[in-house]
């Protein structure tokens, strides 16, 4: 380095090469300049010089003829401000290396947004730089994407979302409020209706720090947004971003390659090579399926968890099948039960058969093994959570109730729908093979609303927790719900005694007290399954806590607090002893009803994890968030075995079959997804409903699912056939427009609900019965083992506007 | 810049820079003591404020979405600035907004600050205690239907009805009225009646048009040929009877009326008109029989019918009698079953009588059809063209209203003929009108006077030479004029007559 260079007194020839450049500003420079210049140079304050360096030349420059901006000073002030590895390099003449340079050391990621955001084009670039240009530029990209052949479109289309969102993002970085907001206006309505929500979260940023601040614009600028293309589609692209730029001299030519048309092109450019990445398949275009985009498309790299794979060679695009396939296979089948268990549940069996002389039960002892589906691994007994080695009686009669309830089982089959014409005689006769029987649940005058409500396995009570905090508890039998007395003696001799034990008088609804913030979901024990009534429930609130509730003495045990957030779900596992929960701090966790703290907590989601289901064979753990994907966590190792990329919006609710094969996941945007967890692919899209789904159940087969939601109605979908967009009807009226509320004021109809209705609303082929309510939205959907559906709601009550 | 592109503000011709404006920044600057904020700084601002209004709303659409909501309320935002550690705003409940006072400066602690409180009413024991119990609302409950059985929907009232086809309309959904619920659902049976401004087009079964179209043509035109006659008088014990038929009555009422209008513009004195309003009130009367059929809402359309052929001038003379007889019960049964709910029905109805009875003042221009006390009814029938000489109402008139008295009753009839002098009226009119037609007026206005007072058993005649009987005959004259009061006389029933004047002098 120079620092040991002889001071050069004057102008001329600098032995030094690195120091060429500020030997020629020097000249410029004052002579007390130059002198401080050589004075630092010679004790190595490098720092000090540059600094110095730099503003004699703003100084001198501005004074010759005003050529650089603002932005230039501030980014050669940036520049500066790290204290480049190789100091004296001509930072200005070639700026490209120094940014490549900066980018690579780690800065603050604000003055690495905003030098990413200059690009790579040099100083020539940001000297001209102008918010039409992404205007300019958009609008081309816009017109090239619309003017091109239709089997590339459904590849190019996803593209011009994330340069949208780029281009409004610079414009707010750089602090063009108006033109940010113009440049929303005049090209938002035109994108995918299925960004809308995004959309109008970039709408309301509108200052830089904003951008700074918020999120999703952070993952916007730090991450890669992966787009799907073939191999032709993207050498198109690239022809078409090179074509102006290559050729000819800047300046020269008209139209579609002239000045402006050039810059515009430059800028989108810009944001091809910093912001995206293009998973170019070799497949045709042609072969792609329409809704494939959303499971390959987006900011993926931080929704998928990094694996060990994937972390040493970076250059991977992240797909969520790689991954996916990476984690291995999964132990899906039925979970085992202990031989004795079995044993007794098969003497118990032969017994009632004997005193019942019914010549069909004898049959029912081979149900009590489980049956392995085909393809399908089943777990061991070492596989499972802890559990206590031996029986109760209890165990016996949910065991011994399961093979009855099996026997006694209602068969839906949906598949009789399709050959038989709906019309006809033995149209009807197919529906009732197809389709269950529901009966729903009203709650009327719920006030302030009831976010959940849920049944108990045995359908002997129902609980609905309310916005105003408390839980209640209803007897669906009409029995009286009786507490233990706080002051009895606990020595009890015989039944009797245990009567005495009990509250002298009671009603068949019961208050239960104790949360701090709405109830937003419960859960009753299964140890009963359907032989016995529950003896515990649990509760997620707003105040953060889960709450044990004893139903034999009807008040709150335990309380787990740990979630730092309201706790938006939480689920009892199959066996029992273990409950989930997931909470707004963007964590799922799994608890023992006996430890007061978590035994495991499931960390990826990127916001908030909304709802939970455990597998029920209880090794895995279903979570759905609001980043748009569901994930499925090994219970165990808290390790995230499967995400499921697809959703165009957050999840709202969740359900696995009980063959354990596969998730059914419904999201904001209004469609079901049908999930191999085998795979952990896609099966496919069921659409219909007009508003939010609440809830989602499957039947005892796992054939049928049902679906409630807020647009008032019962859906039921086929789980085995294809399904897929259906046509229009011929008269242009698609069902859910005829469903709306024919006689009770349309004008209630939420606007929003009128605002979806517009797209994507087109019912699927699967879709093979829609029971709309009077007003009341469905927020749950229960399967009882013998295959009668339930369904609970509550009225909403007409209100003069 | 070396590029003289356009600059940022100009750019956006729209100048819309979000939903919160700059000024109301400044203005909030103001009552701070800033009176010279930036514009720049300003609107900075009003950005800043915009989005984290959008924050707050977004984390609270989190919490309306857990809650299984689609309105956001002053609860979810309430949680979501809980949640985001801002302090809450107090005092926004989603029911009723608490008002806040500002409390009086409070001097021995300055640093207290600002207090605010809500105000309590005052409540007044006694009052409290006198007036009736308050109803506590029922809680939460439930009720329990089927939604599906076997994959249909089944009909039952808690279902929606069904998808409705271009021809068959869903049948009765009278108002928009759906069937209850339950019985705890205070909320769903406030109908669309009590908001006059929403209007539910109501579409008529077809089954009730073809019932309509039945009905009226079996009735109309009257014919009197004996398969005809039975025919009518079903259709009529149908009307008294059966149900359902609540939806036809405004078509009913309707055709009532413009058949009533129409038979009475007929010129001709002809059979076939009388029977045809004999038939019209008939079927009023079975109406108002019908106890199903809520038929307040429509007497005003009814009532004109009625008072039309009660009062028109000139009835076919073959059924005039027995119109205004059929008219005036009809009338009188009306009131009877209307007048507790429709208070004013009866004052209404008196007055338009006396007007028609007492009303001399020489109508210049003979009315079609007038507006008496919101009624409007066909008074005339006798169009008099030139006008010049139009004679009082014409006796027919007189003679309607006077029955229409006797069919509301006693007291009516007192007030209109004795006290209102309607018998000396009429009687004038009598002798002036040179006793042609005179003998149902006078027949009637003898009925009204039997109405007052019960003829005794063994009458006994009047004797103008004693004192006492003389004096008597002097207050008949005064009050039923010369013309009645000699009939009165001439009936020679002494305590009849006697019971009429003290009646008056009561």
């Amino acid at each position: 380095m120079s620092s040991n260079t002889p001071a050069a007194s004057s102008a001329g020839v600098s032995p030094s090469t690195t120091n060429a450049n500020i030997q020629e500003i020097s000249q410029n420079a004052s002579q007390v300049d130059r002198l401080v210049l050589e004075y630092l140079r010679a004790r190595g304050h490098k720092n000090a010089e540059a600094g110095l360096l730099e503003a004699i030349e703003s100084g001198s420059t501005e004074v010759a003829g005003n050529t650089l901006s603002s932005d230039d000073l501030i980014k050669g002030l940036a520049v500066f401000a790290q204290k480049p590895s190789r100091p004296g390099e001509n930072v200005l003449k070639d700026s490209s290396s120094v940014l490549q340079e900066l980018s690579t050391m780690g800065n603050p990621s604000s003055i690495q947004t905003l030098i990413a955001s200059l690009g790579t084009a040099g100083a020539e670039e940001i000297l001209s730089l102008d918010p039409t240009d992404k205007h300019e530029g958009f609008r081309e990209l816009e017109s090239w994407v619309e003017g091109s052949l239709d089997m590339y479109k459904p590849e190019f289309l996803p593209m011009l979302f994330p340069i949208f969102c780029h281009f409004y993002l610079d414009l707010v970085q750089k602090g063009f409020k108006e033109a940010a907001l113009h440049f929303h206006a005049t090209f938002s309505p035109s994108l995918a209706p299925a960004h809308n929500v995004t959309l109008h979260h970039l709408s309301t940023l509108m200052l830089p720090s904003h951008v700074q601040n918020d999120d999703l614009a952070q993952r916007f600028r730090n991450e890669k947004y992966v787009i799907r293309m073939s191999r032709s589609g993207f050498s198109l692209l690239i022809g078409w971003l090179t074509e102006g730029v290559g050729g000819e001299t800047p300046g020269a030519g008209e139209g579609f390659s002239g000045e402006k048309g050039k810059r515009g092109r430059a800028a989108v450019m810009r944001v091809v090579n910093n912001h995206l990445r293009f998973d170019v398949t070799s497949a045709s275009a042609t072969s792609v399926s329409p809704n494939a985009w959303e499971e390959s498309t987006g900011l993926l790299s931080s929704l998928i968890p990094t694996t060990a794979a994937q972390s040493n060679g970076s250059s991977v695009v992240p797909n969520p099948h790689t991954f996916n396939s990476s984690k291995g296979e999964l132990k899906l089948g039925p979970a085992p039960i202990s031989e004795e268990l079995r044993a007794e549940t098969e003497r118990v069996l032969r017994e009632q058969a004997m005193l019942e002389r019914d010549p069909n039960a004898q049959y029912d002892v081979h149900f009590t093994r489980p049956q392995p589906l085909p393809g399908v691994v089943s777990p061991t007994e070492a596989d499972l959570l802890p559990h206590p080695p031996s029986f109760k009686t209890i165990d016996v009669q949910r065991e011994v109730e399961k093979v009855r309830d099996a026997r006694k089982r209602i068969r839906l089959d949906p598949s009789v729908l399709t050959s038989a014409d709906l019309n006809s005689t033995q149209g009807t006769s197919a529906r009732s093979k197809a389709l269950p029987s529901i009966c729903a649940y009203t709650l009327h005058d719920v006030g302030e609303g009831t976010p959940c409500c849920t049944f108990s396995p045995d359908i002997s009570l129902m609980a609905a927790g309310f916005s105003e905090s408390h839980i209640r508890l209803w007897s669906l039998k009409g029995e009286k719900l009786r507490g233990l007395r706080s002051d009895a003696s606990p020595d009890v001799a015989d039944s009797s005694g245990i009567s005495r034990l009990l509250e002298p008088d009671g009603s068949s609804t019961r208050k239960l007290v104790g949360h701090s913030g709405p109830v937003y979901s419960l859960s009753f024990d299964p140890l009963g399954g359907s032989a016995a009534p529950p003896k515990y429930l649990l509760s997620a609130s707003a105040d953060a806590t889960t709450r044990l509730w004893s139903l034999d003495t009807m008040t709150n045990v335990v309380a787990y607090r740990g979630h730092q957030n309201p706790v938006w779900d939480v689920q009892w596992s199959p066996m029992s002893t273990y409950f989930a929960t997931a909470s707004r701090d963007r964590t799922a966790r799994l608890w023992s009803t006996d430890r007061t703290t978590a035994l495991r907590i499931y960390v990826g989601h990127l916001s908030d994890v909304d709802c939970v289901r455990f597998h029920p064979n209880s090794l895995y753990l279903a979570t759905g968030s609001s980043d748009w994907t569901a994930r499925l966590w090994d219970v165990q190792r808290g390790t995230c075995v499967r995400v499921f990329i697809g959703h165009q919006g957050t999840l709202s609710a969740l359900a696995i079959s009980p063959d354990g094969r596969y998730l059914a996941s419904a999201g904001e945007d209004l469609a079901i997804n049908l999930w191999d967890l085998g795979s952990g692919r896609r099966i496919k899209k069921m659409t219909g409903h007009a508003a939010s789904i609440y809830s989602l159940a499957f039947s005892a087969e796992s054939s049928l699912l049902v679906s409630g939601g807020a647009d008032w109605t019962v859906r039921c979908w086929d789980v085995r056939s294809a399904g897929s967009q259906a046509k229009p009807h011929e008269n242009g009226v698609n069902e859910s427009q005829m469903f709306r509320p024919a006689e009770e004021g349309n004008e209630t109809y939420d606007s929003f609900l009128a605002l979806k209705q517009d797209f994507s609303l087109r019912n699927s082929t699967d879709l093979l019965a829609t029971f709309p309510t009077k007003r009341t939205p469905v927020i749950n959907v229960h399967f009882t083992p013998r295959n009668l559906c339930l369904a609970a709601g509550y009225h909403l009550p007409f209100e003069p506007r | 810049m070396s590029k003289p592109g356009p600059k940022p503000g100009k750019s956006a011709h729209s100048h819309h820079a979000g939903i919160y404006k700059a000024d109301a920044v400044k203005d909030v600057a103001e009552s701070l003591g800033i009176t010279n904020l930036p514009e720049a700084v300003a609107s900075a601002l009003a950005s800043d404020v915009e989005y984290r209004v959008h924050q707050v709303v977004e984390e609270a659409s989190r919490f309306m979405r857990h809650a299984r909501r689609t309105t956001l309320t002053t609860g979810d935002i309430d949680l979501a600035l809980r949640t985001l550690n801002i302090e809450p705003l107090y005092g926004h409940t989603p029911h009723a907004s608490t008002t806040f006072r500002r409390a009086l400066p409070f001097p021995n602690m300055p640093s207290a600050g600002t207090v605010f409180f809500v105000e309590d009413e005052e409540i007044d024991f006694d009052k409290v205690l006198r007036e009736e119990k308050i109803i506590v609302p029922k809680g939460v409950n439930w009720t329990a239907h089927w939604l599906a059985v076997e994959g249909v929907q089944p009909l039952v009232p808690e279902n929606p009805p069904a998808v409705p086809r271009e021809d068959a309309a869903p049948p009765l959904a009278v108002n928009g009225k759906s069937p209850q619920l339950g019985p705890a659902k205070p909320q769903q049976t406030s109908t669309p009646q009590t908001q006059p401004t929403q209007l539910v087009k109501q579409v008529l079964s077809r089954e009730l048009q073809l019932y309509y179209t039945r009905l009226t043509s079996s009735l109309l035109p009257p014919s009197t040929a004996p398969a005809e006659t039975a025919k009518r008088t079903a259709a009529l014990a149908s009307l008294r009877a059966d149900a359902g038929l609540q939806a036809l009555l405004p078509y009913l009422v309707k055709w009532v009326g413009e058949g009533v209008v129409g038979a009475l513009r007929e010129e001709t004195d002809g059979e076939q008109e009388g029977r045809t309003l004999e038939i019209l009130l008939d079927v009023v009367s079975a109406i108002l029989e019908n106890s199903t059929l809520f038929i307040e809402p429509y007497l005003h359309q009814l009532l004109p019918s009625i008072l039309s052929v009660l009062l028109h001038a000139s009835l076919p003379s073959s059924h005039a009698k027995h119109l205004r007889t059929a008219a005036a019960q009809t009338l009188g049964r009306v009131l009877t079953q209307h007048s507790t709910t429709y208070p004013s029905l009866s004052p209404r109805i008196m007055k338009t009588l006396l007007v028609a009875l007492l009303g001399n003042t020489p109508t210049g221009k003979s009315t079609t059809s007038t507006t008496v006390n919101g009624f409007a009814m066909d008074t005339s029938g006798t169009p008099n063209g030139d006008g010049t000489r139009a004679p009082p109402k014409p006796l027919g008139t007189r003679e309607g209203a006077i029955r229409g008295l006797i069919g509301i009753g006693k007291e009516a009839v007192r007030k209109g003929i004795v006290e209102g002098g309607g018998a000396r009226i009429v009687g004038e009119e009598i002798t002036a009108s040179g006793g042609e037609g005179i003998t149902s007026v006078v027949e009637a206005v003898m009925m009204a006077l039997d109405t007052l007072q019960p003829t005794s058993g063994m009458p006994e005649t009047l004797d103008p030479s004693q004192e006492e009987d003389a004096k008597l005959i002097t207050q008949l004259h005064d009050l039923l004029g010369d013309f009645f009061a000699s009939r009165v006389i001439s009936r020679g029933d002494r305590d009849w007559a006697a019971g009429l004047v003290a009646g008056v002098s009561d």
